[in-house]
């Protein structure tokens, strides 16, 4: 299985990159897990042209190829951070690579909460009519109190923390499985490559 | 009438939600004055690249910390709001929190029938976080869908009812705003009446301050500045307590130039404050009570003879000689204390006076460099130098077959002294192009040096002439350095003669531009302390606001020289060194010389770029490692060479020191290594393994160092670097390691003059009424300025400046 772990922030120390490093070796056995970074991604600024620049659509090819992906976001003031909300605007708006991808959350923060309430943004983003992204439900992975989670060799120190990361991908590897049976034929993703935000100009309200 | 801050939530071209504003704007204009504030330029928030002094953001920091209320007009991108607006939110949450208790209204259009209704949940949610701290209005939602077809053509909304419902939420916004203003008023404050011994930080550690509290009121604030570098915070500890003081507020801006002790003042008072049972918070909220709206500052128009750029040395100097000649002098300094980088400078100043420096005996060591200067091959001189240096070597040997087996004594002249400046200059850049002190002005500063030394005694500044001394670069020894105070002698003499003798010193004033008319020079335009317009007409201008060491940017931009030069390097300079004269010159055609060549200070705190933090000993007993633990460089080299050694090796690195070699250091006490090791910035560990931890090295290659140069020195010799002297070994504990990086010291490029300190512009012409002296100025250093040359420089080309603009500007006046 081949997934993308995506680093939801451009700050160069980061234990969401660390967390996605873990279970990259953790689940070598289960699935390649190719981490992408978003720190080269320019701002977000609507383009005349639906084009996606030439980082963008790096990342957006890794998405196409993969079976499906991970995202590891921090929690800025209570949402995602601008640098990850600014690289799925982007692919909203050019290629749109994450309509039907199976997708698993995940979050790690200094604090106790471990990002509870930018996943949640995240969940309502990737459900937008641009992205159709296919949100694994009922599991959250939350990893509070993140700059002590990992020991000198990157392993996660606690126990329970290990063992809900395990179950967690289990289940998601199962998602995946499952969501390859679910998916219809490609035409009728069609519509939604097509959908374009001004198009609700025109009444359509999708 | 209530200001008001609308935010445009989008960086997109076309935007409803701009225009929603614009409507507000002009609808509301009787009940509240909008301006409205464009993401356009706001970079992606990076937490590594902080951009919190960047002027986009600070922008944003000031209007909305000065405006009453904020207005968000937010499309919905994806469910939620845009990246661009949730950027500016993050930088408005890192460092700054100008949105802090702020009352703020949300509205939004969209092209749907949603009208970003779930853009603005997502953005309540943000605002409410503890970084943002913002007051949202409940309630009285404003979406408006379907917005491409809302609004006319002259851009007012078509539907009436629409327009009803925007004034309700208006109306109700303005009294959340009253409301939200009372609750921020904090409530009585009481403490423990007494007087409580505190620390401030100043520049230099530490220091003991003591405040005093009656019941309800901070009555005074001492500070025992005593162990403080003179001139360089004074202000801030004038101003900051008083500002406290009178305003019965922690909320008090701290001192530009001065922040750091700034906020160690407020710090201090605010750890009194807590001890006395009060919440130092609450005093911060508390507005210092001139908030109250300022009338508008009119222009302010001045006429002088001579308005001279900058109150360091240089400009002070200038305007006392323009004093001297009878002419008016009026002085602009940018930042609230004069002095600039001249209170930081260590103190002596070059100049060759035989006379005087005969009567010391020579020390071992000096015959032997005029020896090696003599037998250089005249053919390595540059020609316009090569006359001087066949003189100079005449008088060498002359001196040299005079003192024929005796110690001699101290042996110096103009030429020497030129031809020094002109051999420690010559340097050659990364691309090839080789660079060497222009002769004329070299020749102008070593034959005027000592007239300056004369010039400052007949204005008050008093020289030790029971010793001669040596800074640190300056090669030889010439340096003539004044009573106490270091460079602040200079300053504490200057700045009294030129206000007793009618001359004007206007601070926190900065120039923006010079005008002209008429192909020459007329006067300048300024922004006051009170952000009024200020112009000066006058005969003349002289620049003498400094370099641009404290201008990454600006270095990074022309510099030729170093490898690379870091986003994070620090500076020994006043932060005021900004190179703004410089641009001043180059906006009306002046042309630039040496650009590329910076001098570094290799061992500087890299924070704060501070010399004298950490243990500096002297460098035959210091053993400098790099991040892995190796040594890296002979100790004893360059300053350039150990500058470079350091870029090269990821410029951070570390001076280690066992307890011996502490003995050695000749800036510090145990009290200071106790709290700077206490506050991370100095390390301290019985074992050099333990040491090797805490700075993150292996301890295994830690200890093949030490070992390796401890058996050097027992050899006397040092096979892998070719250390010049070496005297204690690393073997006593406690070992200590302290962090340095190379920090900016001085640019040597700028301004390009003549001998009469004229500025030219690129085809070699004059500008009329223009002059310029000090760092701002190129062309005499070149590639390296000798240590105790830029005082001599500022000195003699300040009076220059200043001679030339009466003699060309204001004769003309006894017609």
């Amino acid at each position: 299985m081949k997934l993308v772990g995506i680093v939801g922030t451009n700050a160069t120390q980061s234990t969401n990159r660390q967390l996605l490093q873990y279970m990259q070796r953790h689940f070598a056995d289960q699935a390649g897990l190719e981490i992408c970074e978003i720190v080269d991604l320019p701002a977000f600024n609507e383009p005349e042209q639906h084009v996606a620049p030439a980082a963008v659509q790096t990342l957006s090819d890794a998405i196409s190829a993969a079976d499906g992906v991970i995202f590891a976001t921090p929690e800025y003031d209570h949402s995602i951070p601008a640098a990850l909300k600014s690289a799925i605007e982007w692919l909203s708006y050019t290629t749109r690579p994450l309509i039907n991808k199976p997708v698993m959350i995940v979050g790690a923060s200094n604090g106790s909460l471990g990002t509870s309430r930018a996943q949640a943004h995240l969940r309502q983003i990737l459900e937008a009519p641009e992205l159709k992204a296919l949100v694994m439900p009922n599991v959250e992975y939350l990893l509070g109190h993140s700059l002590q989670a990992f020991d000198a060799n990157g392993d996660l120190v606690d126990a329970d923390k290990r063992h809900e990361l395990d179950q967690a991908f289990n289940e998601f590897v199962a998602f995946v499985g499952l969501t390859e049976k679910l998916t219809p034929t490609e035409t009728f993703f069609e519509q939604s490559r097509q959908f374009s935000w001004s198009q609700i100009t025109n009444g359509e309200d999708l | 009438m209530k200001k008001l801050v609308g935010i445009v939530g989008t960086n997109a071209r076309h935007s409803y939600n701009r225009q929603l504003l614009t409507f507000m704007q002009r609808h509301f204009q009787d009940q509240a004055e909008i301006e409205i504030l464009e993401l356009t330029d706001v970079p992606l928030f990076n937490e590594s690249t902080d951009g919190s002094d960047s002027p986009v953001i600070q922008n944003f920091n000031q209007k909305i910390t000065a405006a009453d209320g904020v207005i968000i007009a937010t499309p919905e991108h994806n469910h939620s709001l845009p990246s661009a607006l949730k950027s500016i939110l993050e930088w408005l949450s890192f460092k700054l929190h100008p949105l802090d208790g702020k009352p703020v209204m949300i509205v939004g259009a969209s092209y749907s029938v949603q009208g970003s209704s779930r853009a603005q949940l997502h953005l309540r949610q943000v605002l409410d976080a503890p970084g943002v701290n913002a007051s949202v209005m409940p309630g009285s939602e404003f979406l408006l869908g379907r917005a491409q077809a809302a609004f006319d053509e002259q851009g007012n909304l078509k539907v009436s009812g629409t327009v009803d419902f925007l004034d309700s939420c208006f109306a109700k916004f303005l009294k959340f705003v009253d409301v939200i203003g009372e609750l921020n008023v904090p409530d009585a404050i009481s403490y423990q009446p007494g007087t409580y011994a505190v620390h401030a930080t100043g520049h230099n550690g530490e220091i003991p301050m003591s405040v005093t509290l009656s019941k309800d009121r901070i009555e005074n604030i001492q500070i025992d500045t005593s162990t403080e570098t003179a001139g360089i915070s004074d202000v801030a500890f004038e101003r900051i307590p008083k500002a406290i003081i009178d305003g019965q507020t922690l909320a008090v801006d701290a001192i530009s130039g001065a922040s750091m002790t700034s906020h160690g003042v407020i710090d201090g008072v605010a750890t009194a404050v807590k001890e006395a049972g009060a919440n130092p918070d609450d005093l911060k909220k508390r507005r210092g009570g001139t908030t109250a709206a300022q009338p508008e500052a009119p222009v302010q128009t001045l006429d002088t003879d001579v308005v001279i750029v900058g109150a360091g040395g240089a400009g002070l100097t200038a305007a006392a000689k323009v004093l001297q000649s009878g002419q008016r002098a009026l002085v602009l300094e940018k930042f609230p204390s004069v002095g600039g980088n001249t209170v930081r400078a260590g103190g002596p100043m070059n100049a060759a006076d035989p006379d005087w420096q005969n009567q010391f005996a020579a020390i071992p060591g000096e015959k032997h460099t005029l020896k090696a200067l003599a037998e250089l091959d005249p053919q390595t001189i540059d020609p316009e130098y090569r006359a001087d240096f066949e003189t100079l070597r005449g008088q060498i040997n002359d001196y040299l077959n005079q003192t024929t087996g005796q110690p001699g004594y101290l042996f110096d002249s103009k030429l020497l002294h030129r031809i020094q400046t002109y051999l420690g200059g010559k340097r050659t850049d990364l691309n090839g192009h080789k660079i060497y002190g222009q002769y004329d002005l070299v020749k102008e500063l070593t034959d005027h040096a000592l007239d300056s030394v004369k010039w400052l005694e007949s204005i008050g500044v008093q020289f030790d002439q029971s010793q001669v001394t040596m800074p640190v670069g300056a090669i030889w020894r010439r340096g003539h350095k004044p009573m106490g105070d270091l460079g602040f002698a200079y300053i504490k003499a200057l700045q009294p003669y030129v206000e007793s003798h009618g001359g004007t010193i206007m601070t926190e004033t900065a120039v923006q531009r010079l005008t002209t008319a008429d192909g020459r020079i007329t006067g300048l335009i300024a922004e006051g302390p009170a952000h009024q317009r200020i112009e000066v007409t006058a005969k003349a201008v002289i620049l003498a606001s400094g370099g641009f060491a404290a201008n990454v940017k600006m270095l990074q931009k022309y510099n030729t020289y170093w490898t690379a030069i870091d986003d994070d390097i620090q500076t020994t300079n006043s932060p005021a060194m900004t190179g703004d004269g410089i641009e001043l010159g180059t906006r009306v055609g002046a042309d630039l010389v040496g650009m590329g060549f910076s001098q570094m200070m290799p061992v500087s705190d890299p924070d704060t770029g501070e010399l004298f933090t950490g243990l500096q000993v002297p460098p035959q007993n210091y053993v400098m490692v790099n991040q892995q633990g190796k040594r890296f460089v002979n100790e004893y080299g360059s300053r350039d060479e150990l500058t470079q050694a350091a870029i090269d090796n990821g410029s951070l690195f570390y001076l280690i020191a066992d307890d011996e070699i502490k003995k050695t250091a000749y800036n510090t006490s145990q009290e200071k290594i106790d709290q700077q090791v206490a506050a991370g910035t100095l390390f301290r560990a019985n074992t050099l393994a333990d040491l090797a931890k805490q700075i993150k090295v292996d301890p295994a290659v830690l200890t093949a160092t030490i070992k390796a140069y401890n058996s050097y020195v027992d050899a006397g010799e040092d096979p892998e670097f070719h250390k010049n002297a070496f005297d204690l070994k690393v073997q006593v504990a406690p070992f200590y390691a302290t962090p340095r990086k190379p920090a900016t010291h001085h640019t040597m490029g700028g301004l390009k003059i003549d001998t009469g300190a004229h500025v030219l512009n690129a085809g070699g012409q004059v500008i009329n009424g223009l002059y310029a002296a000090g760092e701002v100025a190129g062309g005499i250093h070149a590639g390296n300025r000798l240590g105790g040359n830029s005082l001599a420089d500022i000195f003699t080309f300040g009076r220059i400046a200043a001679a030339s603009a009466v003699a060309d500007e204001c004769a003309v006046e006894t017609e």
